[in-house]
């Protein structure tokens, strides 16, 4: 591709969840040539929930995958365009940023990094070589298989207490492993009572996954510890919830600071170590890993995106701006 | 252009409308097997891909040779329909 052809943008999203969707109704409304880069699921890890019942103005909760697809639907009625692809490499070249994709160079004036994060490995044999014919991540892609089977799920946050509730309804049992105690919210944990009480899942606190175990390709059972002992518990597949790393990968050897865990560093304008690349969302160091505030952020960032492109975002110090005329939506 | 494609889902599936997304963008047709409404052809997915996961896309070329796409992975799909 000869640098002539290099498509140039005003903005460029890296991810299409609900940080950047949000993000993306902001900046198309103002007339900002958006484009958004999505290598996985547009409406990302909120797509591939089941139920999300806490973001506001959804009485009933909404499923998931509904909400990704109205994030999606509103970003692209106001002209956000969405391509299908991955960016692997970011560099800093003054009034434009280089952006390293799957379908070639792009240029941008500001980027949005809102590329979220994945699930944790937890890293005992078994898990790879089991992934995907036993072992598994996402329970409304995998969970169907389980129809009147046996699972083990393991971990103790929301996610997994979630996840474990919408796989009851294909599973016969699961035993929930909890390598301390349940760090869910009340009102999670008073939803999985009432599943315990049912005896549709038993719940094994201080229990440590050691190994996950088969035999002629099938996983058959997880072998762990609780108190020094030996358990093991027989299964047909295992889910894993145990958090989430950020999907920073990308960024390594770049000029954009990551905290100690490889989350994104910002100001208070939300952005980052690089002057013009922005960060929001579960990508964000100090994030709160939900879809109001991911939503909230990718709002926020557009708007401070405006003022940076207008030129109103003028460096006061070596690491602090200043928004010079901040101006009502 | 394939011959024809068959898609295994499940409704909750969102990587299952991914590719259904990207095939349609394409200029695709297809025939889906929803394995929530059809439970029974479990078996056939896991046979054609070796895996317990959806979705599964067999893209049967002009030449009637077949091709397997576990999940959605672009880098295997697009060039397989292309
Ligand atoms: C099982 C589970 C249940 C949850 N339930 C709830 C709930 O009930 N309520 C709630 O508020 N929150 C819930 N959350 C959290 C919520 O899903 C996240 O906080 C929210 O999705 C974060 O949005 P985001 O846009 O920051 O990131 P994500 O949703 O993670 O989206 C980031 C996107 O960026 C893409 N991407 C990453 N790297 C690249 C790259 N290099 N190039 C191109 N694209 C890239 C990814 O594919 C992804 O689609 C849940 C999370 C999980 C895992």
């Amino acid at each position: 591709m000869s640098e002539a052809e290099v498509q140039k943008h005003d903005v460029i999203m890296i991810g299409a969840g609900p940080a950047a969707l949000a993000a993306a109704v902001y900046t198309t409304r103002e007339d900002i040539d958006t484009l958004l880069f999505e290598r996985g699921v547009v409406g990302g890890l909120a797509a591939i929930t089941d139920m999300v019942d806490n973001y506001p103005g959804f009485a009933e909760g909404i499923e998931g995958l509904t909400l990704a697809q109205n994030l999606q639907n509103q970003a692209e009625r106001f002209g956000a365009v969405i391509e299908l692809g991955e960016v692997t490499k970011i560099s800093d070249e003054g009034d434009y940023k280089r952006l390293e994709t799957t379908s070639g160079d792009m240029l941008a004036r500001a980027v949005l990094i809102a590329t979220g994060s994945d699930y944790k490995k937890i890293g005992v044999p078994g898990e790879k070589e089991y992934y995907a014919r036993g072992v598994h991540y996402c329970a409304t892609c995998d969970g169907a298989f389980y129809r009147d089977k046996k699972l083990v799920v393991i971990g103790g946050g929301n996610s997994a207490i979630q996840e474990s509730i919408f796989l009851t309804r294909f599973a016969s049992h699961i035993d929930l492993l909890v390598r301390s105690s349940i760090k869910a919210s009340d009102v999670l944990q008073k939803e999985l009572q009432k599943y315990v009480d049912d005896g549709k899942i038993t719940v094994h606190l201080n229990t440590a996954t050691d190994e996950i175990v088969g035999s002629d390709n099938v996983v058959t059972k997880v072998v762990g510890t609780k108190e020094g002992a030996k358990v093991e518990f027989e299964t047909d597949g295992v889910f894993i919830f145990v958090g989430l790393v950020p999907n920073t990968q990308f960024l390594a050897g770049s000029d954009i600071e990551l905290d100690e865990i490889g989350f994104i560093k910002t100001d208070k304008h939300l952005m980052t170590s690089m002057r013009g690349v922005f960060a929001a969302g579960d990508v964000r160091s100090g994030a709160t890993m939900q879809i109001a505030s991911a939503v909230g952020e990718g709002a926020t960032a557009a708007l401070i995106i405006r003022e940076y492109l207008e030129g109103k975002l003028v460096p006061t110090s070596e690491h602090a701006e200043e928004i010079i005329t901040p101006q009502p939506c | 252009m394939p011959k024809n494609i068959t898609i295994f889902t499940t409704n909750t599936c969102a990587y299952c409308a991914m590719v259904k997304k990207y095939l349609s963008a394409k200029g695709h047709t297809w025939e889906e097997v929803n394995l929530d409404q059809n439970p029974e052809r479990q078996a056939e997915a896991l046979q054609l891909s070796g895996a317990l996961t959806v979705p599964v896309t067999v893209v049967t070329k002009q030449d009637d040779s077949r091709e397997v796409i576990v999940g959605y992975n672009l880098a295997k799909l697009a060039p397989a329909v292309a």
